[in-house]
């Protein structure tokens, strides 16, 4: 941006003139996202502010919508009206209908039961479900959830605190003792100081940095899983295998997806001090080979900005005809970009990874996708940004053509085998048209990590099958521990189209044997 | 990627504070300049600038971030005006009449400090610009025809700003939304509040009266005359900056001391366990249990005395409530049954079923 000295009329031609140009790249972009998605939004409700925090289906067909503001209201679809179902609630990030009907809300202090008992189509009813954990009054502790997994236990999700900012003088809940003391916290002025020991992210009150299971008709918790950071998308996949996705920072070279198991450790030491058999040292001091050895590393990284800088909901695409071939795919929202990603997970002799890959990506989408939602044929994206990059409002989109995409993606015992869409068209074969770049982010304190041992690497075989739908790539030293970052731009279709999202890194954690 | 399609204007202002028709070439700096401070500004529906004021030092080099997010499809512009010029350039755009459209409604002007390009719905750009060095108000406008009278917003440069909702300088209807609930009464706010814990719970009770109660310790914290909160700050941030109340409370509870005790007056505080509420025509009925007890308390403006009242509802007590209303010079408990002695209230247990307690001070007015 450099600056122009213009008068007020010069400086409104001046910007005429650049405009056509920088609108020309996207124009053509959406053009190609146009011929396969039509891209679309609802209204928010009048004066309400519009961020979204939860999207739901009612079972009368009505969207539910958690606002930041604290509200929660009703989309009826006839007639196209909202109506405010609650409100005053503590910045709400996520929304389910529970099992009885009524609607479970996550705020930042509790897992919320909303009720209307007298059917006035208003909540009257304000249940506490579930508030057994810690909150310092610190900004970045925020409440995800909650979700419902196959055993039908609802699980959410518990932000670790940011050194941006101190702790509030009265807080809620148990206070660990491991690390910086508390009246430290206190010592304002040498806050700068202070919060390096703190930790970048703290967790000292009760499950901060952690997965919590509640039963549904008790709210009776449990510390499901430890190590997280800021993990807003939880989800399941076809089989009801849970994934939870966490933001890039301190820990986290690069935004990871895993794969969740009961008691295990996910990277981010802070709520190590919440595991019930932690013996009581500073997660922060100990050494990163016993961190390493006691964490499961991520089933799929989104390569930072490339991919994603800070993932949302999880859900899966449904199996309907208007989803066609991606149909019980998993996909995910991001913040930073219009941008939804597909996410093609493994389970290669026990050890989960997988490919991540654009679904969608479009300016038209706007940034802030957090909450995602199929209600029909059409998919619902709530967005927010708070203080950060984001969008407002819902859109929509549809699929009315699929376009030529990588459908799936597979590691094998030299490589991978891609699935595709639609056929190959001839010449798929070469080599020069699968460049990959292969690297891993470091797994450390610092903030983010860049691409590391990054190295340009092209197949040594690539075999295309009879029908052309599927490829087999394959490479003359397969390393696992790296992403297999692939640039397919140079493929075609026998239709002559490229692929639409021709970005996909594979996280390869072990090279299947057969 | 989103910002291909951005309308990016790029501009500075004059160390004046006026825009001058020439302005000297640029000087070549010696060192790297600062970044600029971003500020986010959002255009949406009903005619709105979310924020609608904003604070900048004078002389600061600021790039506002403007996001036209009307889902209604209404196109607008951003306008930077001299202060007090709002309603004269409003004219003025008005009276382009069919030469508004080539000047995107921006009328030549030197009122107009900085303007936007007009912005069709989802369009997004940005204005870098240095805040004049003279202090005072500046207002931004939407010029588009028919915006401006709704549409406008103030940037106080190095002036504070009075409460939102007296603030002259926004829309009316913005300033009445920027306060929890906008004036809707009773309203109950779950928020981050000033000196409470942090699972604290603003009300609005009918009348003039506000209260902030904490649903971590399950006790009132204190009471305050007037506005309800502003939380447009806390909102418009990440939660970071706590709500501001209208006026200083006029009386605020002990820190650390859970008034209900049961058995006997001096017995420990008990545990307590929030349970939630009940919205009714009169505000929020709260439920918890203070160890093996249930408690409903009902917060309620005070009946025909300036204050407020708690109606206390524990429908299982086993033996004799105690209330231990602190000591205030400031404050006078008064309660429909049971006995007062040194600022505790004994309740039979019958009493305790069913029992309002009305807080009073000189300090509130009728």
């Amino acid at each position: 941006m450099n600056p122009v000295k213009r008068s007020p009329l010069l400086l409104a031609l001046f910007a005429v003139s650049t405009f056509a140009s920088a609108a020309e790249t996207t124009t053509t972009a959406d053009a190609r996202v146009a011929q396969h998605y039509a891209i679309g939004k609802i209204s928010t409700p009048p004066g309400v502010d519009p961020q979204l925090g939860g999207l739901a289906l009612l079972p009368d067909g009505r969207l539910a919508a958690a606002f930041h503001h604290g509200q929660v209201a009703f989309y009826d679809f006839k007639t196209l009206s909202w109506k405010i179902f609650a409100e005053g609630l503590h910045e709400p990030l996520g929304l389910l209908l529970s099992k009885d009907g009524s609607l479970l809300v996550m705020q930042r202090p509790e897992l919320t039961r909303l009720r209307d008992t007298d059917g006035d189509g208003v909540a009257d009813r304000y249940e506490t479900l579930f508030d057994d954990f810690g909150m310092t009054g610190n900004y970045h502790e925020f409440a995800f959830g909650p979700v419902r997994g196959p055993n039908g236990k609802l699980y959410v999700s518990l932000n670790l605190a940011s050194a941006g900012d101190t702790i509030r003088e009265e807080i809620r809940g148990e206070w660990s003792p491991i690390g910086l003391p508390r009246e430290k916290f206190y010592d304002v002025a040498d806050w700068k100081k202070n919060s390096t020991e703190a930790g970048r992210m703290y967790g000292r009150v009760k499950w901060r940095g952690c997965i919590i299971e509640i039963d549904e008709a008790s709210g009776a918790a449990q510390l499901f899983a430890t190590g997280f950071r800021s993990p807003d998308g939880m989800g399941f996949d076809a089989a009801g295998n849970f994934f939870i996705n966490d933001n890039q920072g301190d820990w986290r070279g690069t935004s990871p997806v895993h794969v969740v198991k009961r008691g295990a450790f996910y990277g981010h030491p802070a709520s190590l001090v919440w595991r019930t058999d932690w013996d009581g040292s500073e997660p922060l001091k100990l050494p990163i080979e016993k961190l390493n050895a006691l964490r499961t590393v991520a089933a799929i990284n989104l390569p930072h900005s490339f991919y994603a800088s800070s993932p949302t909901e999880m859900i899966l695409i449904p199996q309907t005809p208007a989803w066609g071939s991606f149909g019980g795919q998993l996909i995910v929202g991001e913040m930073n970009s219009g941008r939804v990603l597909r996410l093609l997970p493994e389970q290669v002799d026990g050890v989960w990874q997988g490919a991540c890959v654009s679904f969608l990506d479009s300016p038209a989408l706007r940034g802030g996708i957090h909450r995602l939602l199929f209600v029909g044929d059409t998919l619902y994206l709530g967005r927010t940004h708070l203080i950060w990059a984001g969008g407002e409002g819902i859109g929509t989109v549809k699929l009315t053509k699929t376009p030529f995409e990588v459908l799936t993606m597979h590691a094998t015992p030299h490589g991978f085998r891609f699935t595709f869409t639609a056929p190959l068209a001839a010449g798929a074969a070469e080599l020069t048209r699968w460049p990959v770049r292969r690297y891993y982010y470091k797994y450390h304190e610092p903030y983010g990590s860049p691409q590391t041992e990054l190295t340009q690497i092209t197949p040594s075989k690539v075999t295309v099958s009879a029908d052309g739908l599927s490829a087999e790539v394959q490479f003359a030293d397969l390393k696992p521990g790296f992403i297999y970052d692939f640039n397919l731009k140079g493929l075609a279709s026998t239709q002559g189209e490229s692929p639409l999202n021709p970005a996909i890194a594979y996280s390869l954690n072990k090279v299947p044997t057969k | 990627m989103r910002f291909f399609h951005l309308i990016v204007l790029a501009l500075t202002l004059t160390s004046s504070g006026i825009f001058a028709q020439t302005l000297p070439a640029p000087k070549a700096k010696a060192a790297p300049a600062k970044k600029p401070r971003s500020v986010k500004m959002f255009m949406r529906d009903g005619l709105r600038f979310e924020p609608p004021r904003f604070m900048a030092e004078p002389g600061e080099e600021i790039v506002v971030e403007i996001e036209n997010n009307d889902s209604t499809d209404q196109t607008h512009n951003f306008v930077l005006l001299r202060p007090g010029t709002k309603d004269s350039v409003v004219q003025a755009a008005l009276a382009l009449v069919e030469k508004g459209p080539g000047l995107e409604y921006v009328p030549p002007s030197a009122d107009v400090l900085v303007h936007s390009r007009l912005l069709t719905a989802e369009g997004s750009g940005s204005i870098k610009f240095t805040v004049p060095t003279t202090p005072g108000i500046y207002p931004y406008v939407c010029t588009f025809p028919g915006h401006g009278m709704i549409m406008y917003g103030a940037l106080y440069a190095g002036v504070t700003p009075p409460p939102i909702e007296k603030d002259p300088n926004i829309p009316p209807m913005v300033a009445q939304g920027a306060v929890a609930g906008g004036g809707k009464r009773p309203f109950t706010q779950r928020i981050f509040m000033p000196d409470a814990g942090p699972a604290a719970v603003a009300i609005a009770l009918v009348g003039s009266q506000n209260v902030c109660w904490d649903a971590g310790q399950c006790r009132l914290r204190y009471a305050w005359q007037g506005s309800f909160i502003d939380a447009s700050e806390n909102w418009a941030g990440n939660g970071k900056i706590l709500p501001v109340l209208s006026t200083k409370p006029w009386w605020r509870a002990p820190k650390d001391v859970f008034p209900l005790r049961f058995g006997a007056a001096d017995s420990a505080a008990p545990h307590v366990k929030f349970l939630g509420y009940a919205v009714t025509t009169l505000g929020p009925v709260f439920h918890y249990r203070a160890g093996e007890t249930e408690v409903y308390e009902h917060v309620l403006p005070a009946v025909g005395r300036p204050g407020i009242a708690l109606r206390l509802q524990i429908p299982r007590a086993t033996g004799p409530v105690f209330y231990r209303a602190a000591a205030d010079p400031n404050a006078q408990w008064t309660s429909s049954a049971g006995t007062w002695q040194d600022d505790v209230l004994t309740l039979t247990p019958a009493q305790a079923a069913d029992v309002t307690l009305t807080l009073t001070s000189a300090l509130c007015s009728p």
